[in-house]
């Protein structure tokens, strides 16, 4: 019995220290093992953790396409404002050309009528002028620094013209821009032209020639009180 | 005389536990569930030897096959996804207390 004993006793003893070492062991395991630490975890969660980031992955590579579509969006837009913006300021530029709100320059001629003893120029004269003029193809005509527009009005009111309200006198400088081989040919047709028959009729008109004719912006406001556009019904 | 062994074995075991290396976190919770499973076995034993009822052969399969019973449910559990030894560790450690609880009494008759 004593001998059974001393065995019991001595078996527990090892089994005690068998379970001990395994039980620091454990400890040790525990404490040392760092929870964030990738060799140490579990499959599943490297899985899960894979699956986590790959779907990040593909969430934040579809946010880039999605933006840089956006940009290339935006830059198309940006051109083409661009494009759109520089027509219209030059369809603008053009327009006020035309319509005379801007000083211009270019070739042309310069046209000098002058009152002589016989012969008075009359309001008639010049617009019989102009009138060639445009016929030849000027863009932009002034008379003694006043621009013809549209609008403007050239009438006798006793001895003097007045152009577009402005009192004018001699001598007529008239300057046109415009293609210098139709205006000088169109005024200096042989008899029928403007200059010859003029001259002809006793009256001084001299042309010249010019590379750079400049003429100036019109100088009063245009206004409009009763015009507006008029929309199809 | 059972108290002195326990004491000295359980101070060779600190020593081997301490200097042995640690094992892979993957299996520590094994090793946790079986630790569990040998400390009631150890106790039961200690338990049936006052009680002078301690046999040799119970105490031995008891302390493999519970460590190994349990490990086996805790494979288990992971595979089904259950937490099979959260029920383990209950049942091992009611035990633990009902055994304490016997070895707690033979001391209180004894003094």
């Amino acid at each position: 019995m004593k001998k059974g004993k001393l065995t019991i006793i001595v078996t527990l003893g090892i089994i005690t220290m068998f379970l001990m070492a395994l039980i620091f062991i454990q400890f040790k395991t525990v404490e040392k093992t760092n929870l964030s630490d990738i060799e140490n975890l579990r499959e599943t969660e490297l899985r899960e953790q894979l699956s986590s980031w790959k779907t990040k992955y593909q969430e934040v590579n579809l946010k880039i396409e999605e933006n840089l579509s956006k940009i290339q969006e935006y830059e198309k837009n940006v051109n083409t404002e661009q494009e759109s913006s520089e027509l219209l300021s030059k369809e603008l530029e053009q327009t006020n050309i035309l319509l005379g709100k801007v000083d211009c320059i270019g070739e042309g001629v310069v046209i000098t009528l002058n009152d002589n003893d016989e012969y008075d120029i009359t309001a008639s004269d010049l617009l019989e002028l102009i009138n060639e003029l445009n016929y030849a193809g000027a863009e932009a005509i002034s008379i003694n620094g006043q621009r013809l527009t549209s609008r403007t009005d050239i009438v006798d009111v006793g001895d003097t013209i007045i152009i577009g309200g402005q009192r004018i006198a001699d001598p007529y400088e008239v300057r046109a821009i415009g293609n210098q081989k139709y205006l000088t040919s169109t005024l200096s047709l042989k008899d029928t032209g403007f200059i010859d028959k003029y001259s002809n009729s006793g009256k001084s008109v001299k042309l010249e020639t010019s590379e750079r004719v400049i003429v100036v912006k019109y100088n009063s406001q245009m206004k409009i009180k009763y015009i507006r556009e008029s929309v199809a019904q | 005389m059972i108290v002195l062994t326990i004491i000295i074995g359980c101070l060779i075991g600190v020593i081997i536990g301490v200097n042995a290396p640690i094992i892979s976190y993957t299996y520590s919770s094994y090793l946790a569930i079986a630790i569990i499973a040998a400390l009631d076995s150890v106790l039961g034993a200690i338990n049936s030897y006052l009680n002078n009822k301690f046999d040799m052969k119970i105490f031995l399969s008891g302390f493999f096959g519970n460590a190994i019973l349990a490990i086996l449910l805790t494979y288990l559990g992971k595979k089904l996804n259950i937490d099979i030894n959260l029920a383990v560790i209950v049942i091992l450690v009611g035990r633990m207390f009902n055994n304490l609880g016997s070895i707690r009494r033979y001391y209180m008759k004894k003094f």
